[in-house]
């Protein structure tokens, strides 16, 4: 299959019932999207496919085959950070840290879409993505930190 | 604005060609009586009320449920979806992200069915979850609420749309719709050739 990751196109010879999430986890070394249920359950998995939040467990080779993928690698740099990635620092979102690349990447999925969510929508499009630590409150202040941000830029 | 040319984008997916699945052959016209075409719709009806297809077939709240003998009681679908009035999620979660096509059957138990087609709440106007037989053979008969279609429509309806195959075929340990799609198809085309009778007629 091929497919553009971050830029970079990819060719990549696997199952076409492979998970998109193996593909860019084993084959691509691209560890920052994690594994939490593999059921899309969790959330923690999140990526875009042509601009839209999928989550990368549920998502087949096939399917994935010929599209624009971003990872959290590919969201912003260490330079120039995404809206989204400087308003979790602001807001010191993680606690462990593990669902947060999923996190991240839903929350500018949404604010992609819905440049100025109230409360309520952050909550019903934030509710797929799981986090045990409970930074639920941190996560809704960070995502409304960005989307002025981005109203701003 | 982005979401309406996301939603554009995402119902104007193919489907496959009708007559590619079911045979589509309706019994001939005055050969099905009253009572037969009841008979015909109380099947229709045992499939229209399962939850393989009426989960999707929901109200104005445009929330998806999650019911049926693997899901213990009946609840909203998880994690707080609301398809929105787009039917799609494009207000705030497309229900492909979770529900990606894809070719083959995802068998996964507790995994998001998916198929070769975007997924999709069927319109409000046909809304079934907890709805009597009464309501849902008044609804399927009603131009203005169930596509303009008459029988032969809604089987090729039936014959091409691919949520609608996976009612019978739905995998990871869920009950199928009863029957068949094609003994459901031929229910259809012997209620539409009775006059599609209902019981408060």
């Amino acid at each position: 299959m091929r497919l553009t990751v971050n830029g970079k196109a990819h060719e990549v010879d696997v199952e076409d019932d492979m998970p998109l999430l193996w593909v860019l986890r084993d084959e691509l070394g691209l560890t920052g999207t994690k594994y939490g249920c593999g059921i899309a359950q969790c959330g923690a998995c999140t990526v875009h496919m042509d601009g839209i939040a999928v989550r990368s467990c549920q998502v087949a080779a096939a399917t994935a085959d010929g599209t624009e993928v971003t990872t959290i690698e590919g969201l912003g740099t260490p330079a120039a950070l995404h809206a989204v990635q400087e308003a979790w620092v602001e807001h010191q979102v993680a606690q462990c840290g593990y669902c947060q690349s999923g996190q991240i990447m839903q929350a500018a999925s949404l604010l992609d879409m819905n440049p100025e969510p109230t409360d309520e929508d952050i909550d019903i499009v934030m509710s797929g993505n799981l986090c045990r630590c409970g930074t639920y409150p941190r996560i809704r202040a960070a995502v409304k930190t960005a989307a002025q941000k981005l109203q701003e830029a | 604005m982005k979401r309406l040319a996301l939603m554009l984008t995402l119902l104007s997916a193919p489907a496959l060609a009708e007559g590619e699945n079911v045979t589509i052959d309706p019994p001939a016209d005055g050969t099905v009586s009253r009572a037969e075409g009841l008979l015909a719709f109380a099947r229709i009806y045992e499939v229209t009320s399962h939850p393989r297809c009426s989960n999707c077939h929901v109200g104005a709240d445009n929330l998806p449920m999650w019911s049926g003998p693997s899901y213990g009681r009946a609840r909203p679908h998880g994690m707080n979806i609301n398809a929105g009035e787009s039917r799609i999620g494009a207000e705030y979660v497309l229900c492909s992200t979770c529900h990606a096509e894809r070719a083959s059957l995802n068998d996964v138990p507790h995994a998001a069915p998916q198929v070769a087609m975007a997924w999709q709440l069927a319109p409000v106007e046909a809304e079934w979850f907890g709805k009597s037989a009464v309501e849902i053979c008044n609804q399927l008969r009603d131009p203005d609420r169930n596509g303009g279609r008459d029988h032969l429509e809604i089987a090729s309806h039936l014959d091409h749309d691919l949520i609608l195959h996976w009612a019978w075929n739905p995998g990871g340990g869920r009950e199928p719709a009863p029957y068949s799609l094609q003994a459901h198809v031929n229910d259809v085309l012997a209620w539409g050739v009775a006059g599609f009778p209902c019981e408060n007629d």
